[in-house]
């Protein structure tokens, strides 16, 4: 049986271009000590560019120009800080030998980002663990009469769910990434986590354009509701009706509208650093991918550590909640309870047009 | 098991596609139209043509209600299409199968559009599926198990694009092995009933001298 890719290259060469496993896979192995000779005479020989091939190629002369009496050290830390020479591969900052960005970005992701991020989740996760231990879910008062009044319609449900799904799998798959190494590579070894890892990469790159898309839809669906209303401090100042007193709101209260413009907010961030980590074949320098790599991570983290809040209260924090999301509709005593304004509004919109204005 | 999936399994599922969407078609075709004793009115092969073009927009009053299914359903198919017969892994394995002097795949970028588009799809025709109390209702099993399948080869073949890893392209494999073996005997058989049935519909039509 034929399988154009069955080309045993070796999972462990997967960082590598495609052209260069194939150089190496298809050089017989006794000829390797050959390109070792050769990379070290290469190494040994390579100096930084002359100045005048140094302003054809626009790089930073200066810096590297070797002055008489010039040592080694000042030519290791000449390239430490960034001098740049010439480079046969055509690309940004091809030119450059050593780039001391990479490893201050690298230890801000590992040292500052992972674990900042793995003490937020996990915090948050034991903060609702604990919230619902000690106060148990917001249960619905009185008998359920079996009327029930209108929320979600068919479109907004569908961009609700689009997204959600979408944000799903685009924080599992980014999770793996972020800490896959620690938390995969012990379970599945390292070629096992290699290939959950290129897995992962190219489901998160694929399904991340998809995001934006989805975050339009439901921006246009629900931005008009979202919208500061008078009334929603007097939800924030009687705790949400988390803590036994009624809080009235409207259609959405004070708290799923901060989770909405979150949402709005770094969701876009979220997908423009995306999409320029995603599209790096336009250009874009080391410095500009590493900002956004930081921006997409930061602004994911705390995403998903809101969004646990968001599910806990939609699933088994508040009884009835997630019924409105699935069908369409909700109990009319869980919209007396929770979004009693907007229960007034739906069954008689003049009377609270009239009490807007003022009227008896 | 890999060399299981890659091979024997592979072999068995492309039959069991084959010979069942022959069989399923042949029986369709073998059920022949009705005798229609009335001289016909117009030419059934211009009323076929014109049944499989008109068909393929919704009626006005329709489509303007709800465009979402139409948005998404040509998103997907089309999509779908495209990463089936142009995408790059998908060219040169069927070059090497079919016979002629093949075709040229698809750029990455074209690559990039045609999976986001078939996705957005997919997943927007079930979420619809599900949500709208009719075609919940009209669903079967079979039509939730269609769009799983689907979705999975899709994925699978999402998770292999980087093409390094044997296990990646062993599960796609197996994901499509699943989808050949499920399609002839499900609803996923549209593919290729939908253009007969549209045009037998059309055909019908011109010959009774009325608009498909």
């Amino acid at each position: 049986m034929y399988w154009p890719d069955a080309r045993n290259i070796g999972d462990s060469f997967a960082g590598l271009p495609r052209d260069v496993l194939s150089q190496m896979v298809l050089m017989p192995s006794r000829y390797h000590w050959l390109v070792a000779v050769f990379a070290l005479l290469l190494l040994a020989c390579w100096t930084p560019a002359a100045p005048a091939q140094q302003a054809a190629s626009g790089g930073d002369t200066a810096a590297i120009a070797r002055p008489p009496g010039h040592t080694s050290a000042d030519f290791w830390r000449s390239l430490k800080e960034g001098a740049t020479g010439v480079s046969s591969v055509r690309g940004v900052e091809s030119g450059v030998a050593m780039n001391r960005h990479g490893q201050e970005w690298r230890q801000a992701r590992n040292r500052l980002l992972a674990p900042w991020g793995a003490w937020l989740l996990g915090g948050v996760l034991l903060t609702l663990a604990g919230f619902y231990a000690f106060r148990g879910p917001v249960r619905l008062e009185g008998e359920d009469d079996g009327t029930t009044i209108p929320r979600f319609s068919i479109n907004h449900r569908i961009a609700h769910w689009f997204t959600a799904s979408l944000f799903l799998l685009l924080a599992v798959t980014g999770l793996v990434l972020l800490y896959g190494r620690g938390a995969l590579e012990p379970l599945f070894g390292a070629r096992g986590f290699a290939a959950i890892a290129s897995g992962a990469k190219e489901a998160h790159n694929l399904f991340g354009p998809i995001f934006l898309f989805a975050l339009v839809l439901l921006i246009s669906g629900y931005a008009r509701d979202n919208l500061p209303q008078r009334g929603d401090l007097g939800w924030l100042a009687a705790g949400g009706g988390l803590f036994g007193r009624h809080a009235s709101a409207w259609r959405f209260n004070l708290g799923e509208k901060a989770w909405f413009w979150l949402v709005c907010v770094l969701g876009l961030g979220l997908s423009l650093s995306g999409l320029v980590l995603d599209f790096a074949v336009f250009g874009w320098d080391r410095t500009t991918l590493e900002l956004a790599h930081f921006l997409h991570v930061a602004a994911a983290l705390i995403l998903v550590a809101v969004s646990f809040g968001h599910v806990y209260l939609g699933t088994v924090g508040v009884e009835g909640t997630l019924r409105g999301m699935l069908g369409g509709a909700v109990e009319r005593r869980w919209a007396a309870l929770h979004h009693d304004l907007w229960l007034r509004q739906t069954e008689s919109p003049a009377a609270v047009d009239d009490d807007a204005k003022g009227n008896d | 098991m890999t060399s299981f999936i890659l091979g024997p399994l592979w072999t068995f599922s492309l039959l069991v596609f084959c010979l069942g969407v022959a069989w399923r078609i042949v029986a369709i075709l073998a059920l022949g139209f009705p005798r229609d004793p009335a001289s016909p009115r117009g030419s059934g092969l211009a009323g076929g043509l014109a049944g499989l073009l008109r068909r393929s927009w919704p009626r006005n009053g329709v489509g303007r209600k709800n465009l979402l299914p139409v948005i998404a359903g040509y998103a997907f198919h089309l999509g779908l299409f495209a990463l089936l017969f142009f995408a790059a892994p998908h060219v040169r394995f069927l070059d090497h199968y079919l016979p002629g002097p093949g075709w040229t795949p698809m750029p990455r970028w074209g690559f990039v559009i045609a999976a986001e588009l078939a996705f957005a799809g997919l997943i927007l025709l079930w979420l619809r599926r599900v949500m709208h109390p009719v075609t919940r209702l009209l669903s079967s099993l079979d039509d939730h198990l269609a769009a799983g399948l689907t979705f999975l080869a899709m994925f699978t073949g999402c998770l292999a694009l980087y093409e390094s890893f044997t296990g990646l392209r062993v599960l796609h494999v197996f994901a499509v092995e699943l989808l050949l073996l499920y399609f002839p005997f499900s609803h996923l058989m549209h593919a290729f009933t939908l253009f007969m049935g549209r045009a037998a519909t059309g055909a019908r039509a011109a010959r009774h001298g009325v608009g498909a």
